[in-house]
């Protein structure tokens, strides 16, 4: 499926496989060069447990490997979503 | 090079050779490639572009770099009429 950057920046929230909310999408990360998706960039839900995350400033980083559906949400797999690793 | 997918929106595109092309106006996400797979442009240099509608899609293939400008490689001869030189 392919979607507009702006729209899915709109239809922001993030949900884990879990059915836990995540937090708001606030941006994407990119490589400019190739175009490929590195992460997402999440400002944290209210009482989020943040400690596993990779962090920048006061958002989560997670992997877009980790998504793994979009439509409605954004539902990312929070096993792969706290690996400190992003490839 | 890790670059914020917002702070593409608004950039000029560019060709290699310098020739204005557009305005980015979005991008498209392709979720399966987990790779942007388009940029959405308007104010298109009509002189290089025969465009009816508001904007073009370009492919983000031919895109070499993007960071205050957008440089996609240059597609121009490949638009231009046969015989047209």
């Amino acid at each position: 499926m392919k979607y507009y950057a702006k729209r899915l920046l709109d239809n922001k929230k993030i949900m884990s496989t879990d059915a836990k909310e995540l937090g708001m999408l606030e941006d994407i990360h990119i490589n400019a060069k190739t175009g490929s998706i590195m992460d997402l960039v999440v400002s944290p839900a209210d009482g989020l447990d943040v400690a596993k995350y990779q962090k920048e400033e006061d958002y989560i980083l997670i992997p877009f490997s980790a998504v793994s559906a979009v439509k409605d949400y954004i539902i990312v797999d929070k096993d792969k979503a706290k690996s400190f690793m992003t490839r | 090079m890790r670059t914020e997918l917002t702070s593409l929106f608004g950039l000029d595109i560019y060709t290699v050779n310098g020739i204005y092309v557009g305005k980015v106006v979005d991008l498209i996400i392709d979720v399966e490639s987990q790779s942007v797979s388009g940029i959405v442009a308007n104010y298109i240099n009509t002189d290089v572009f025969d465009v009816a509608g508001d904007g073009i899609i370009i492919p983000y293939r031919w895109v070499v770099t993007a960071a205050d400008i957008v440089l996609i490689r240059d597609v121009i001869r490949r638009f231009q009429k046969k015989g047209d030189d």
